[in-house]
Parts: structure tokens; C-alpha cells; sequence
């Protein structure tokens, strides 16, 4: 203490009043700082995945013509506009002519197919030209090739696709005849197509699309030569005016004279088209006349008739349309590798530039959460796989992430909700305080132990473990609840035969070297139950019987793993709950004459049950958003089975699976994003209303007099 | 309060008896494997030479057995193609332990079980025998100098091995009790201060428990002002209202807010956000390979610190809460401001309530995993971040995490199941390091709460 008599000396009145001043402004800054942190994560999140659902948007602008008189006519262009190649076959760029490809003819239609392809030139007298490109994807006019497709007439169309170790090239005559070329590495073969067609496209592996009015053929063609087999015919409602197969050659679209505008998939088994097709929404009523199929995402542009045009993707259906930039069919179109911008020249020779930006076009509610038929499926279904190479479709559909969070979630609660509830019900009804008060460090404890620790556990201990002991696993379950019955009737039965007070033992406590004892024996005792009832084998026996297929990682070991780690937060909520109900609630039933189990059902549980429901809903936010388990835990496959015995994939697994690889900005990353803010909005929504919950049942307590 | 007992109560009773009893026992089991089998790997158990019935000799650990068939650890990775075998009980004729079979650490192909044949000195002699054997052990005490080891199995295939690439070497089936417990205590001190090796399936876990502890320091740093300055706005400052009490359902949200989420903040905002601006602004020349723009310690740090946040604003808000008001009043009514009554009053008395929020988000932090996948740990950075180069503290560098090397040992690893000793020896110290700290937190609480009831009574 300081001696009053001495004055200390007195610190300036106006540098403490500043010196407060200063300080409550930095607290009260930290503190609305720390808070705004905590909304930036909601708000980034958001932000980040708004772009997702940006509208598609293609604009056309007249690019600058590189020819001298600014006007062109050209039967191909290249994607940058500098260099074109005219009706007579003269490869101009902006000083002049650089070649002639077309000696003594012309050139009649002209097929592309990406980068690495050649490009292929029908000519009048029935040959066909090829140019060649080098590693780099550059054209290579001095080496242009040239075979005969046809004897005399005319190619009046060609299409293109690349096919195991090179390329398939098919094209039509002035009269309808079809042939193709298929290169291999060794040789090239003519192969003359027994049908004539009005349209001709190529999909995947020599399978050739053809369109006689309204009847539409799929046509197999073989790299040995032969005529190739027949695989489909089908009647279509209106004839056929333009046809394309999407990238990856799998998906066809079709166009007819009504303006109808359709898909057909490639059935899984090679055998034919799906099922059904399916429709898009129409452009208007008059008749496509051009579709084109953009490198990138599976998307394609429509032209009608009378001049609209329309940008769609695969599955998730039309994403603009608007007006071409000149009604008549463009002579020469091309697109970039990207898929975002297409050189248009028309009739009037002016070229046009679309820029098509449709980033996350794959993306809409409906390719998220309705089940889509994929490429190489039969049926609709949900499936989610992001991450894929090539010309795979992508298949966006956040459903069986849902579906595994929502299945792990739900059977770490059937495992938790018991045990918790019941522990709670224990230390709050039956334990003293100063058992209570040891028991409560122990789940503390429980609470702090990592995920990462469980997981591991869980994961390569448990699972091999109970994949060899499944049937004693599965008795323990029976075992447990009728062996702590017995033991008690037991310890009774002991206490009044011997005539003995034996201490007021907490049956907590008392239970757990019985009940060791108890889970011990029943798996040992499994291997002769499974030999006696299950034929040696439990596993087998379920898939003979159910066909219950059995994963060693499944929604069993992560039930009980995860459950494990959310029966602390169950617990204390739900002890707290249940020892804040006042106590002359309880006391007054006992004396009323209501036994112990009357009054816990009846006034105790009743009272406490928002309580208790508030621990339930914080537990399952807590399940929901658990990642560490259920990676390691579950095989991380994205199925929608409803077995206990399969694995899954959750959302918050999935982000940390897939996260670290995927590329920034792109789709796959916004939907990654996007499953972030549904596990930041769900446990915010949960976590709030259990909040409430919990205030508001605070508030009752102490108007009863509690003590909570 | 005690009640009294009546009939038709005792299935209720002893059916919520058995949820505590399978809780605690759940963890008791879970703590007692993770720790015996942890513990247990550094064990040199003794080595049998087993003769089966079609004339095959081996030579290994036993560990588990199953239905009348015993698994061996027989190492040797380089002479057999795997370290395992399963052996049935019935086909074994013999089983002896022959004492000297010897066990050898290996930095390349994991551990060697077989005999010493010869070794070359650096001196170019090759010694045999017992001379040879002398010569090794002089060599492993640091008194003699060898270049290579010549060993076979037991099958007396020939293996050689340079003697830098042994990491340790012991006659398991020689040693006493006491020898046995200098090896073990020897072992866990080369798994708490080497660096992994062979691909993370040998060697010991330093750079992991140093960036573990380093990320975990920078985070308190951050976290331990912020936390403290928003609880104290929180609970001293702001005016008690509807407003405050939306900011409180927050604050105590986000700690159910998954971790993932916060991974996935980090890896936007700090990494790719700051990181991508930090690296265009002064780091341009070393574009396109990112400085800040990839994950690195002090993303980690700070995400972890974001993540952490909420635990130190209630445990410090739960300690204001508790300094009585007549305290505070009591200080301003004999003239302090309120920053002094802060800072001389309710700071002083709430202090161990804080530094029970900072352990209690030491613990979380240390066994956090799942945002550093995301910003910034590493399978394998054997360089510890701190160096003797400016500027001495690496903040942009990845590191190694206990909790992350588990994950990659256990589950990505070439051979999960020969690493599976070394996954239960990191996890129990990972299990150590967060129940001490936690149980720390805990007595800390209970001291404190003692203390406040005194106060509030006299």
C-alpha cells in the first residue's frame, strides 16, 4: 500500500483522459474488427461464387478485315482473322496470295477438328486436300496431301474427328453418296458407306452420323475397310436440316425444319442412341440451318433461318440468344482453341467477331440438384466428378455430396444422440456433484482429442477390424444395452442376498469393466455365431441374400468414429440443460409420489427438452462440417447408396480432396466454393436457431427459480 | 440431492449408466491403443528365426496373430519385395531366438533383420567373424571408422550396406531389460530429434513437431490481442443491447463454423487474395513461381488464428464476466479512467481466464489439420523454417505438421502398413502434446473458479 501522506506524482488529467480516450477507441476498433472478419468469410464466400450463376452473353463486333478492299470471300479463316483461303483455293493474308491449294478446281466445303486434326478441304473434282499442322498446332500449307474421296462428283460436305492413332474423315457427294478415310498410323483406307445421306456428322471411334429427311442413321464405321454395320435408324418428328456431335464426339445434336432442336447420346453400351432425346428450348419456328459445335464445355451455337442465334450447352440447355450477325449462313466460321471466340464471315465479306462468354455455362439449378443423364450412362442420375481430363463431361451435381454429408451426419447422430443423451441423463439425474465434477474433465478430455487422431484410429484400425469381426460388431449392439440391464439386476440381487449396503456406487463408473468384459466376449464369441447363423461369413451371406455390397471404409465405422467426436459437445449442452431444470420441479414430482423414471420422463426431460434439442442441432452442425473422419474414414466415394455398409463422399471432404488441385476461377473451383458456403450458411442457420433456443429456455429457468 | 430409491427405476438408471460406461470406455480404449502401440514401436522386441515344415527359414517380429496364423515383421525390403508375412501357426517347427541376429535402421529400403558376415574398415580390410563384429561395435560407439557392412538374411542371401546408411543397429536378442529400455529411451529421442526418412516411414518427426510449435506460436501472437481487445469491447465497452448480443450468437457460431470453411477463407483471401498482391508488388521478378501466392507458414498461422478466435473471446469474455462489478465501480469511483480500471482492476483479475482461452486455442490449433491441407502444410519439408538467413524466420515457407504427417503417413503413404508404428508414435505424441495442454486449461479453470468463489463470499 502507499502511504497516503505522500503524494505520488499526479499523472497529467489531460494525457489520462487521452490516454482513455485512445484506448477505448482502440478496443472498440479491434473489437468491430474481429467482427467484420467474422462476416468477411460469409461475404467472400458469397462473391466467389456469384460468377457461377452469371448469365451466358455472346457479342458480336465487326473485326477489322485484313483484306485490302476490306472485303473477304473465303471458305475458311483462321481464328485470329489474318489469313483466309478464297472459293479457288488461294491462301491470302493481308500482302497478297501466300499459295494455291486447289489446282483446276474448287474448293466446296471445308472440315476442322481442333488443334491437332488437320484440316480438311473438299474440292469439285471429288479429292480432298489435307493440311497437316505441326506440334504447335500451325498449319503446314507446303505439305498438304491429297486423296480421292470420290470418283467425279463434287464433295458437298465433310466432317472430321480424330480416332485412335489418327483420324476418321467422312464426307458426302453432290448426289448423297457417303464415303470416308481412316487414317491409322500405317495406312489410310477408303471406305464407301452403303446409304446415301443429306447430313453427315462424326462422333467418337467411327461412329457416323447420317440424316435422310426424317429419318436419322447411326452408322459404324471400321477401320479394316469393309462397309461398316448399321447400329440405329430412327423416325424424327420434322426433317433434318443440320447436325454436329458435341466435344468428345458422344453427343449429337440435332436441328430440323420446325426450328426443334434436339439431343441424342450415344448409348453406354455402344449399341445405340439413349433411351430418349431430349429437347431444347426452340430458337423460333423456322429451320436450323447451322449448328456449331465450340471446343470447351460442351457448348454449341444455333443459327435459324431467319437469322437467330442461339448459344446452348449440353445438359443445362439454352444460355443466350440473340441475333446473328447477318441472317444468311456465314461461308467460313471458326473458333479458337478456347472456345470463347468465333470468327464469322458472311456473304457480305465483312468478318465478324463473336466473343462468347460463358465461363460456367455447365452450371445451372438444374445440373446441380436434378439427376442429369450423363455421357456413357443410361439413366438419370446423380453424380458428381469435377475433375476430369480430356474430353470427358464433367458431372456437376452437388447432390451425393449433400446426400454423404447428410448420411455421415445422420449416423454419427443415431451412434452419438443415445450415448450422449444417456450419459447427460446419467450425471445430471443419477450422479452426485462431486462425481459429476470428475466425470466432466474426462469428456473435456474426450472433446479436445483431434479428428485427425479418431480418423486415424478409426480408419486403419477399427475398419479392418470390424470388416473381420462384422457379425460381433454388430452384436454389440444388442449385447451392450441388455448386459448393463443385467448387471444391474445383478448388483442388486447381489446386495440384498448378502445382506450387504454395498457403497452407492455410480453405475457410470461401475459399468465400465463389465461392460469391457461384455464387448470382449461377444467378439470373441462372434466367429462361431457367424459360422453358426451366417454360413462362416457374414458379409457373404448379406450379399447373397439383400445384395448388400460391404466397403471396409463405410457409413458404420464413420457413424461410430464421428460419433465418438460429437458426444462431448452432445453431452455437456445436454447436461446443462438438464441440471438447470429447477429443482423444485423434480422434487415436487417425488413428492407427489411419482418413482425417479416417472419424474425424469415426465418433468425432466419434458422441461429440458429445447435444451436438449439445441445440443442435438449444435451436434449436427458439428457432424456436418467434420472433415478430418470422414476423409480418412470413409473411401470418399461419391455414391448415393443408402447402405450402412458403402462409403461416401461429403462436401467438406470433397473440398479437401479437391481444393488443393483445382484450377482458380474455374467452375469446378466455384463449385467447391460454393459447397463451402452451404456448410458455412448450414451451421450458421443451426447454430443460430440452437442459440436462440438455448437463450430463450435460460430465460424460463430462472422464472422457475432455477439455478441455471 | 439424494432421492430415494424405488422399484421400476433401475433400467433407466443402469441403461444411462452404460452410455457414460461405453463413452469413457471408448476413449479409455482409444487413448490405451494409440499410446501402448506408439510407446511400443520403439520396444527392440527380440527377433525368432522360425524353421517351417517345407525347410523355409525366416526371421522377424512377431506381432499379431489371428486364426491360427502369426504376422511377422520381417523387414528386408530389398531382398523379399515386403516386410510382412503371415505364417501359419501349425507349418513353424522350430522357433528360436538366436542371439546374433541383428537389427538394422536403414535410411534407404527401411530395416535389415540377419547376421553380420563382414565389414570393411575405411582402412581397406575386410574383417570376419567376431573381429568383425568388435570392430561394428567400436564403429557404432564412435571409436573405429567402416566404410560398408556385409550382412545376409537368414537365408544367407548377401546384402551389402554403407555404414552412413545405417541410422541404428542393435543384437536385440543379446540385450537385457536394462539395455532394452536404454534402446527404447534411445529410439524415442532419435523419433523426437531427426528428420523423416525413407519417403516419411523411418526416421523421427522434428521438422514436424518445430513447425507445429512455430505456426502455433505465430498464431497466439495474433490471436492472443485480438481475442482479448474484442471480448474486452465485447463485455466492457460496447453498450449491452440486442446489437451485442448478435455479435455474442456470432462469435460463439463460428466456433461451430467447420474448419474446412475456414481452409477454404484462407486459401482465398490470404493466399490467393494478399499472396497473389504481395507477390505482384514486391516479388514480381520471382513471378510466375509464387512467393506469399502459394500457401506458407504465415498463411497457416493466420488462418489458424482466425479459426481460434472464437475460443479465446469466450473463455476471456466468461472471466470478465466474473470479476465483480463492485470492483470496477469501486476503481472509478476513486477517480481512474476507465482504461485504468481496465488495465490496473478487471485485466489483472481476468488474466488467467485469458490465458486459459490461449491454451485452450493452442490445443485446437496443434490438432487442427484439415485448413492447413488448404494454406500451407507440407508431406515432406525437411529444412525447419527458421535459418541463420535474413531474415532468419521464413514466413513463406511450407512446413511439416504432426497432425498432417499422421494423415500422409497413415493414409498416403508407399507402405501405410510398415508405417503404421510410426503413425501411432506420432499420434501419441500428438494425443500428449493436446491432453497436456488441455488438461493445463483445465486445472487453470478450476484454480480460477475457486479463486472467484472466495472472492464473491468474502
Amino acid at each position: 500500500m502507499t502511504d497516503p501522506s505522500t503524494d505520488p506524482p499526479r499523472p497529467n488529467r489531460r494525457l489520462r483522459q487521452r490516454l482513455d480516450r485512445l484506448a477505448t477507441g482502440v478496443i472498440a476498433a479491434s473489437g468491430i474488427g474481429v467482427v467484420v472478419a467474422v462476416l468477411a468469410i460469409g461475404v467472400y464466400l458469397t462473391l466467389a461464387v456469384l460468377p457461377l450463376f452469371d448469365g451466358a452473353e455472346v457479342e458480336v463486333d465487326t473485326a477489322p478485315s485484313a483484306a485490302d478492299d476490306g472485303t473477304m470471300h473465303a471458305v475458311w479463316l483462321a481464328d485470329d482473322g489474318t489469313r483466309w483461303l478464297t472459293r479457288e483455293g488461294q491462301l491470302r493474308d493481308a500482302e497478297g496470295e501466300i499459295a494455291t491449294l486447289a489446282a483446276g478446281a474448287t474448293i466446296t466445303t471445308v472440315a476442322e477438328a481442333g488443334q491437332a486434326q488437320p484440316l480438311a478441304l473438299g474440292l469439285s473434282n471429288g479429292e480432298v486436300r489435307l493440311v497437316p499442322r505441326d506440334d504447335q498446332g500451325r498449319l503446314r500449307w507446303t505439305q498438304a496431301a491429297t486423296l480421292r474421296l470420290f470418283e467425279a462428283r463434287s464433295v458437298a460436305a465433310l466432317t472430321l474427328r480424330h480416332a485412335a492413332q489418327g483420324w476418321v474423315l467422312a464426307g458426302r457427294d453432290t448426289q448423297g453418296e457417303v464415303a470416308a478415310l481412316w487414317h491409322t498410323a500405317e495406312t489410310t483406307r477408303r471406305i464407301a458407306v452403303p446409304e446415301t445421306a443429306e447430313h453427315i456428322a462424326l462422333g467418337y471411334a467411327g461412329r457416323l452420323a447420317m440424316t435422310q429427311g426424317t429419318q436419322l442413321t447411326l452408322w459404324q464405321l471400321s477401320p479394316d475397310g469393309g462397309g461398316g454395320t448399321s447400329l440405329a435408324r430412327t423416325e424424327t418428328r420434322a426433317p433434318i436440316t443440320a447436325l454436329s456431335f458435341l466435344q468428345g464426339g458422344r453427343t449429337l445434336i440435332v436441328g430440323d425444319a420446325n426450328g426443334g432442336l434436339h439431343r441424342w447420346r450415344l448409348s453406354p453400351d455402344d449399341t445405340g442412341w439413349q433411351a430418349a432425346e431430349t429437347s431444347y428450348t426452340a430458337l423460333g419456328d423456322a429451320a436450323i440451318r447451322r449448328l456449331i459445335a465450340l471446343p470447351r464445355q460442351r457448348l454449341w451455337l444455333a443459327l435459324d433461318d431467319s437469322g437467330r442465334l442461339g448459344l446452348y450447352q449440353s445438359l443445362s440447355g439454352q444460355r443466350w440468344h440473340g441475333q446473328a450477325p447477318e441472317a444468311t449462313p456465314p461461308t467460313a466460321v471458326s473458333v479458337n482453341a478456347q472456345g470463347t471466340q468465333v470468327m464469322w464471315l458472311g456473304a457480305t465479306g465483312t468478318p465478324q467477331r463473336l466473343a462468347i462468354e460463358a465461363a460456367h455455362a455447365a452450371v445451372s439449378p438444374a445440373t446441380l440438384w436434378m439427376p442429369q443423364t450423363y455421357e456413357g450412362h443410361s439413366d438419370a442420375e446423380w453424380r458428381w466428378a469435377a475433375a476430369v481430363t480430356g474430353d470427358e463431361e464433367p458431372q456437376y451435381s452437388l447432390v451425393p455430396l449433400a446426400w454423404g454429408t447428410l448420411k455421415a451426419a445422420a449416423w454419427a447422430m443415431v451412434f452419438a444422440v443415445p450415448l450422449a443423451l444417456g450419459a447427460a441423463v446419467h450425471s445430471a439425474c443419477y450422479m452426485s456433484r462431486r462425481q459429476r465434477a470428475r466425470l466432466k474433465p474426462a469428456i473435456e478430455l474426450m472433446e479436445a482429442l483431434p479428428g485427425v487422431v479418431i480418423g486415424f484410429v478409426a480408419g486403419l484400425f477399427v475398419a479392418p477390424f470390424v470388416e473381420r469381426h462384422l457379425a460381433g460388431t454388430l452384436a454389440l449392439f444388442v449385447c451392450v444395452p441388455l448386459g448393463s440391464v443385467a448387471c444391474g439386476w445383478l448388483w442388486r440381487m447381489f446386495s440384498r442376498r448378502m445382506e450387504l449396503r454395498l457403497p452407492p456406487i455410480s453405475a457410470g463408473v461401475g459399468l465400465i469393466v463389465p461392460l469391457a468384459l461384455l464387448c470382449w466376449a461377444a467378439l470373441s464369441l462372434s466367429p462361431w455365431l457367424e459360422a453358426w447363423w451366417f454360413g462362416g461369413d457374414l458379409r457373404a451371406w448379406m450379399h447373397q441374400q439383400w445384395g448388400w455390397d460391404y466397403a471396409q471404409r463405410n457409413a458404420l465405422i464413420v457413424g461410430m468414429a464421428m460419433g465418438l467426436a460429437i458426444i462431448p459437445t452432445l453431452y455437456s449442452l445436454a447436461e446443462e440443460a438438464l441440471s438447470g431444470v429447477p429443482r423444485p420441479l423434480a422434487e415436487g414430482s417425488l413428492a407427489l409420489g411419482a418413482t425417479r423414471a416417472q419424474t425424469l420422463w415426465r418433468v425432466q426431460l419434458p422441461a429440458a427438452a429445447p435444451g436438449i434439442l439445441s445440443a442435438v442441432m449444435i451436434g449436427a452442425g458439428r457432424a456436418v462440417g467434420e472433415t478430418m473422419i470422414v476423409l480418412m474414414v470413409t473411401g470418399n466415394t461419391p455414391l448415393m447408396s443408402p447402405s450402412l455398409f458403402e462409403g461416401l463422399r461429403s462436401l467438406a471432404a470433397n473440398l479437401a480432396i479437391e481444393l488443393p488441385e483445382a484450377a482458380v476461377g474455374g467452375t469446378q473451383y466455384r463449385l467447391l466454393l460454393l459447397g463451402a458456403l452451404l456448410l458455412f450458411v448450414f451451421t450458421f442457420v443451426v447454430n443460430t436457431l440452437a442459440e436462440m433456443v438455448r437463450w430463450r429456455l435460460k430465460r424460463r429457468y430462472r422464472r422457475y427459480g432455477g439455478d441455471a | 440431492m439424494r432421492m430415494p430409491r424405488l422399484a421400476g427405476d433401475g433400467v433407466w438408471r443402469w441403461l444411462s449408466g452404460a452410455c457414460v460406461a461405453l463413452s469413457l470406455l471408448a476413449v479409455v480404449a482409444l487413448l490405451a491403443l494409440v499410446v501402448t502401440r506408439g510407446l511400443a514401436h520403439f520396444w527392440p522386441d527380440d527377433i525368432e528365426q522360425l524353421t517351417l515344415d517345407n525347410g523355409e527359414r525366416i526371421a522377424g517380429i512377431a506381432r499379431d496373430s489371428e486364426a491360427g496364423e502369426r504376422r511377422y515383421f520381417t523387414a528386408n525390403r530389398d531382398l523379399d519385395g515386403q516386410v510382412w508375412q503371415w505364417i501359419e501357426t501349425q507349418a513353424i517347427e522350430t522357433r528360436e531366438t538366436p542371439p546374433d541376429l541383428l537389427y538394422a535402421e536403414r535410411r534407404d529400403w527401411g530395416p535389415f533383420i540377419g547376421r553380420l558376415t563382414a565389414v570393411d574398415t575405411s582402412a581397406g580390410e575386410r574383417l570376419q567373424g567376431d573381429e568383425a563384429e568388435r570392430h561394428l561395435r567400436q564403429a557404432l560407439a564412435g571409436n573405429a571408422e567402416i566404410t560398408t557392412l556385409h550382412l545376409r538374411n537368414v537365408e544367407g542371401r548377401a546384402a551389402e550396406v554403407a555404414f552412413a546408411q545405417v541410422a541404428s543397429l542393435s543384437w536385440p536378442n543379446r540385450m537385457d531389460v536394462g539395455d532394452k529400455l536404454a534402446a527404447w529411451g534411445h529410439g524415442v529421442w532419435r523419433f523426437l530429434s531427426e528428420a523423416p526418412s525413407d519417403g516419411n516411414t523411418a526416421g523421427g518427426v522434428w521438422p514436424a513437431i518445430f513447425g507445429t510449435l512455430l505456426m502455433v506460436m505465430l498464431m497466439s501472437l495474433v490471436v492472443t490481442p485480438f481475442g482479448v481487445l474484442a471480448a474486452l469491447y465485447l463485455n466492457e465497452v460496447a453498450r449491452q443491447g440486442p446489437l451485442t448480443r448478435l455479435v455474442r450468437i456470432a462469435v460463439r457460431n463460428l466456433a461451430g463454423v467447420p474448419s474446412i470453411v475456414y481452409g477454404v477463407f484462407g486459401l482465398g483471401v490470404f493466399v490467393y487474395g494478399l499472396g497473389g498482391r504481395l507477390d505482384s508488388w514486391f516479388f514480381a521478378e520471382r513471378l510466375p513461381s509464387p512467393t506469399f501466392g502459394t500457401g506458407g507458414l504465415l498463411w497457416a498461422s493466420l488462418t489458424l488464428a482466425l479459426l481460434t478466435l472464437p475460443v479465446v473471446i469466450v473463455a476471456t469474455e466468461e472471466g470478465l464476466a466474473r470479476v465483480p462489478v463492485a470492483l470496477r465501480e469501486g476503481s472509478l469511483a476513486l477517480g481512474a479512467t476507465r482504461f485504468e480500471t481496465l488495465r490496473r482492476v478487471v485485466v489483472p483479475m481476468a488474466l488467467p481466464s485469458m490465458l486459459t482461452g490461449v491454451i485452450l486455442a493452442v490445443a485446437r490449433a496443434a490438432g487442427e489439420v484439415v485448413p492447413l491441407m488448404l494454406v500451407g502444410v507440407a508431406k515432406l519439408a525437411p529444412e525447419i523454417p527458421v535459418d541463420g538467413e535474413f531474415p532468419y524466420l521464413h514466413l513463406d515457407s511450407k512446413f511439416m505438421h504432426l497432425g498432417y504427417h499422421l494423415f500422409d503417413l497413415g493414409f498416403a503413404s508407399r507402405d501405410a502398413e510398415a508405417a503404421m508404428p510410426l503413425v501411432f508414435a506420432t499420434a501419441t505424441l500428438l494425443v500428449v502434446v493436446i491432453v497436456v495442454l488441455n488438461l493445463t486449461a483445465i486445472i487453470l479453470r478450476h484454480h480460477l473458479r475457486a479463486r472467484h468463489r472466495a472472492l464473491e463470499h468474502s
